[in-house]
């Protein structure tokens, strides 16, 4: 009895000792809580909002978009890139970068990590994208021509975001060493990764903007979202994202964080699907829908006026959105008359409106106020909660209701909404029609910027008028962060910590 | 879930079997009574409350219990008191539908498997032992990524979870049985199987199973809970008392009630249930002495 | 002794193989993954390029074949959210459940033994009444809403204890409490019924009757013939314990096995999905195993069926 109780104790002992993790630092880290671990840290690998987040930090990038409204910044290029003609463009690298390593950043860099992401046995998602680039040469050291097969104006936003790998230690040790053991340019180096449980990064001293206040950064990992706040709440992690617009109050009076929020380049809507015969084939019933909604009221009861109204597909920040559109007022009258004049009856439409459950911020909650609204007029409206993989797969597949609920973003630019959601082949689209398709399709080659711009805005007239959606609202990102943290949120969504700082007591 | 051990009680040593009737004692009356109040709260919920259920009113959200909402109000502004008398109707729905399905399927199984025996049996039992070797939680899981989430597909779930329970004591018991010497006598005599099986063993496999059963319902009761708190069984509006705590749980710091309220009222019917369940164990069986 | 032990690998060998065959088969019902693990703007003809070069457009009897014969190598393919193999990524976990299993099971037997041997003995004192609720309310709260009133009244408020990870003991505690309650609850009263109805046995009034101290007797001779169920029970609720700690794992953030495979499925990764569904047969199987001979081992009358 006596040994079993000693063997036991050993063992206990032993599992505790495995699982505690190896102190070091003596300054507090930067922790922030995220919901899931990244799928990997190699760059250019794997498109992924929590993936590329935390790579950022690792491997900084060579354009971003900052300010408000937000335009597109070089961080690791010198300048904008150069167009001299529809199929040239010229990049400038920053001087003097180098590698976590000490090898220095040049434009064989660049060179390398595109030829790498075009290489089909990379398996980088990123391919699919890239497929117009010809060519990929180095003029100077510090200066990249690509060529394209056509004219492709949306390279401009691809390199955005665009991270660059160390091609020598690429080479080197191989991409499963590399993407283990990651060695970027960014502002913070890669220290360790403890599988599900945290990425812990230090302050890169020779950064080539001036090294990061903050000495070490953690990302731990927090499936469940309460668990985040909780977190938060008891001061071990100091950022958290998507604050729900009804917990604001209670981080607000913690005295320990507050909630900064930011209007989001994230927008939400309801697809009205066209792509089975039915009474939404009729853009007047369409339109009608987008008439018998009160959208405000919802913003104001529900988020406590944190979601900002958006007649259309695109967010307010955008850069191609056209300012001229008006929402859509609510005029339940006029929405019954539309679908009359349609040669229905409302009291006899019934429609099931498919929509996910937690994935954006009260999401679920706002189809049942939808469906009520539309409910007030005489149309029955299910509402039909899946799980994320679900929604996603029905809506992949085609086999939603004839509404679906969903949000898209971070999208600062117009083509990789429009030309995503609005043509019918496409992957996540719920709409389709053959003037829009052509319209699209001739605007995404358009080079000059003030003949894409007028395009753009052209195309979202037309959406106004065929209402696709019940046109909603852009998220506002709600963050929670300590007190004590100096950094601000950012409309697409990064959280890039090299300017973030604490407070001086 | 380790809740869903189910009744894998290993065989307990043999003695006479004696009928004896008990009195109620306290923890049978009180389970009685929790048990009685659920099925009250279930039946009766519209007439106990004027609330409905899904009634959401924006600008009285996350208010303490008070007057008008003795219970206090959910994120959406719904009354507590009235979501969790309604969510007793997803339990009960859940105990008794699950329990009766399942409780079936694994009788005939069970008593197929005990008394064919043979290759039928190894089979059965095999296959009882590739169901009992996931848990449970992933098993809802799987079924819900592959059949979708909500009320009609938990209950598929338990049932396919719950049945191997079943089969298992059934088929114990059975086997148990098949030794007696009236049992051997019957079948020396020529009587047919199915009059063996009816006049002999069923009569001796209730009170196993409606042991089984009351323990069972508490189970499923809180597995439930335990899916719909994952956030992938009865969804919203509906009320469950999982997904109320499922929602609650991202405000337990400043609305206490949203999580403690519905946590009470499973508490409290899980341990009625199990009080009862032991209760008719004393009454019924006094093998299994507690 | 051995025919017996061979017997039933044979058979745990059966359920392993039965169990990854389901699994198998049930992905092709949930529709295809892939497009989910892509970019949202990737062609439908970029896709099909995915699959294929994955093998899923294959029949599903090649398929099955090319998984078969890669898990009897150990290789069960890369998952398909991390393209790093499926095998070592969930075995990189596995030390942190073990580790909360094991710590939860030590601290249920700890209190669950002691507890139930001493009602026993003292049937029907304050002790006996008092274990019986503890015992009762243990096995009616379910864990995770035990899990969720821990971290708020020890975390949050008083912030004597982290709310969620792992790092040092003090992680330890929360996780392996809720764990460990109803399983512990479990234990007592097992363990009180048995002593019970050792208790009132002949042979025990005989050693009694003989003068042998009250406390030897409790635990030489009753203990070790309560011992039988117990020890079954132990193995198959570690292995109850060891699956079912996903809630616990997910509430409390701790990295383990269960954690991880729930959200294999959520994302739908069923590389993934598949080495949790072989585990868990192995696991389950080996604990049954495991229970069987201990269980003949200490009564002979068993082996011999």
């Amino acid at each position: 009895m006596r040994k079993i109780a000693i063997v036991l104790a050993v063992t206990l002992l032993v599992g505790i000792a495995g699982a505690t993790a190896p102190t070091g630092a003596q300054e507090r880290p930067l922790v922030i809580a995220l919901g899931a671990e990244p799928r990997s840290l190699m760059a250019m690998r794997i498109v992924d909002w929590t993936t590329n987040v935390q790579q950022m930090n690792i491997y900084d990038r060579l354009y971003y978009w900052d300010g408000d409204p937000p335009r597109i910044k070089p961080s690791l290029a010198a300048e904008l890139p150069q167009t001299p003609d529809d199929l040239t463009w010229i990049i400038k690298l920053r001087p003097n970068v180098r590698f976590h390593n000490g090898d220095p950043l040049t434009a064989d860099a660049l060179k390398w990590t595109i030829e790498w992401l075009l290489d089909a046995k990379n398996e980088s998602h990123y391919r699919p994208r890239f497929s117009f680039v010809e060519s990929v040469d180095v003029l100077d050291p510090l200066t990249v021509r690509i060529r394209t097969k056509e004219p492709a104006p949306v390279l401009r936003y691809y390199l955005v975001d665009f991270t660059l790998q160390n091609p020598n230690y690429v080479r080197q040790v191989g991409n499963d060493a590399a993407s283990r053991q990651p060695i970027g340019a960014g502002p913070y180096k890669f220290v360790r990764w403890d599988r599900d449980e945290r990425l812990v990064l230090e302050a890169n001293p020779s950064y080539w903007n001036k090294p990061p206040a903050i000495k070490r950064v953690e990302f731990r990992f927090i499936p469940d979202f309460s668990a985040r706040l909780a977190a938060l709440l008891a001061g071990e992690a100091d950022i958290v994202k998507d604050v729900p617009p009804v917990a604001v109050d209670q981080v607000n009076r913690s005295g320990q964080a507050e909630v900064r929020g930011i209007s989001s380049s994230r927008i939400n809507y309801v697809a009205l699907v066209n792509f089975k015969s039915g009474p939404l084939q009729d853009r007047r019933v369409r339109q009608a829908l987008n008439y018998a909604v009160n959208v405000d009221e919802i913003i104001a009861n529900l988020y406590k006026g944190r979601a900002t109204r958006i007649p259309g597909a695109l967010s307010s920040i955008n850069e191609n959105v056209n300012p001229n559109l008006k929402p859509y007022p609510y005029d339940p009258n006029r929405a019954v008359q539309l679908i009359k004049e349609a040669g229905y009856d409302p009291t006899k439409l019934e429609f099931t409106l498919d929509s996910p459950s937690g994935r954006y911020p009260l999401d679920k909650e706002a189809a049942e106020a939808i469906a009520s609204y539309l409910g007030k007029i005489g149309i029955k409206v299910r509402v039909q909660v899946n799980e994320w993989g679900t929604h996603l797969d029905r809506i992949i597949n085609r086999r939603t209701g004839e509404m679906f609920y969903l949000g898209w973003g971070p999208a600062l630019e117009a083509q990789g909404t429009i030309a995503e959601l609005f043509r019918a082949e496409r992957t996540y689209s719920g709409f389709g029609t053959p003037a829009l398709a052509q319209e699209i399709n001739k605007a995404i080659p358009i080079v000059d910027a003030r003949k894409r711009q007028a395009s753009w805005h052209r195309i979202q007239v037309m959406l106004y008028t065929e209402a696709p959606w019940i046109f909603l609202w852009q998220q506002h990102d709600l963050y929670g962060v300590n007190k004590r943290v100096t950094w601000q949120p950012h409309p697409a969504e990064k959280i890039f910590l090299h300017d973030a700082t604490w407070t001086k007591r | 879930m380790s809740e869903i051990a189910g009744a894998l009680v290993p065989v307990l040593p043999q003695s006479r079997r004696v009928r004896r009737r008990l009195p109620l004692n306290r923890g049978g009356a009180f389970g009685l009574v929790v048990v009685a109040l659920v099925v009250i709260a279930a039946i009766a919920a519209p007439m106990l409350s004027s609330y409905g259920p899904a009634e959401s009113a924006l600008t009285k959200t996350l208010r303490p219990p008070s007057r008008e909402h003795w219970l206090g109000t959910d994120q959406l502004g719904r009354d507590l008191f009235t979501r969790i008398l309604y969510g007793a109707r997803v339990s009960l729905a859940i105990g008794l539908v699950t329990v009766g399905i399942s409780g079936a399927i694994g009788l005939v199984l069970g008593l197929i498997s005990g008394y064919l025996g043979g290759v039928t049996d190894v089979l059965l039992m095999r296959l009882v032992d590739v169901q009992l070797s996931f848990p449970f939680i992933l098993l809802a899981l799987t079924v819900n990524a592959i059949l979708g989430i909500g009320l009609q597909n938990i209950i598929l779930t338990l049932i396919i979870t719950g049945w191997v329970v079943y089969a298992r004591l059934v088929r114990g018991e059975v086997l148990a049985l098949k030794a007696l010497d009236y049992i051997e006598a019957a079948r020396a005599l020529g009587a047919p199987r199915t009059r063996i099986i009816a006049r002999h063993l069923l009569p001796n496999l209730w009170t196993p199973v409606i042991i089984l059963s009351s323990l069972q319902v508490a189970q499923f009761i809180v597995a439930e809970a335990a899916i719909s708190f994952l956030g992938f069984g009865v969804q919203p509006p509906t009320a469950s008392w999982g997904n109320m705590l499922n929602e609650g749980k991202t405000y337990i710091y400043n609305a206490w009630w949203m999580t403690t309220f519905p946590g009470l009222a499973l508490v409290l019917t899980a341990l009625g249930v199990n009080l009862v369940g032991d209760w008719l164990r004393d009454t019924l069986d006094p093998r299994l002495t507690t | 002794m051995v025919q017996f032990v061979t017997r039933r690998l044979l058979e745990a060998a059966v359920v392993v193989f039965l169990a990854l065959t389901v699994v198998f088969s049930l992905q092709f019902l949930a529709g295809d993954p892939v497009k989910l693990f892509l970019p949202t703007d990737t062609t439908p003809k970029q896709i099909e390029e995915f699959r294929d070069r994955l093998g899923f457009n294959d029949p599903w009897l090649v398929q099955y074949m090319r998984f078969m014969r890669g898990a009897l190598r150990g290789d069960f393919g890369d998952s398909l959210r991390q393209n790093e193999p499926a095998l070592e990524l969930v075995l990189r976990r596995f030390p942190a459940t073990l580790s909360l299993s094991g710590v939860a099971m030590v601290l249920a037997l700890a209190t669950a033994i002691p507890v139930g041997v001493i009602s026993a003995a003292r049937r029907n004192s304050w002790f006996d009444h008092l274990g019986i609720g503890a015992t009762v309310l243990g096995q009616a709260i379910p864990g995770f809403w035990l899990g969720l009133m821990l971290i708020y009244v020890f975390a949050v408020w008083l912030r004597w204890l982290p709310t969620s990870g792992r790092g040092t003991w003090l992680h330890f505690v929360l996780p392996s409490v809720t764990l460990a309650a109803f399983v512990a609850a479990r234990f007592a009263r097992l363990t009180r019924s048995m002593m019970l109805d050792v208790l009132g046995q002949d042979y025990i009034r005989t050693a009694r009757a003989k003068g042998l101290a009250p406390p030897r007797v409790l635990y030489k001779h009753a203990l070790k013939n309560a011992s039988l169920p117990i020890v079954t029970l132990l193995a198959l609720q570690l292995g109850q314990l060891l699956g079912g700690a996903v809630i616990t794992e997910t509430i409390f953030a701790w990295p383990g096995v269960g954690r991880f495979l729930v959200q294999a499925l959520l994302n739908r990764d069923f590389p993934v999905v598949l080495v949790g569904a072989f585990l868990t047969a192995v696991l389950y199987s080996g604990l049954n195993l495991a229970a069987d001979v201990a269980y003949a081992w200490l009564n002979p009358r068993i082996r011999y069926e």
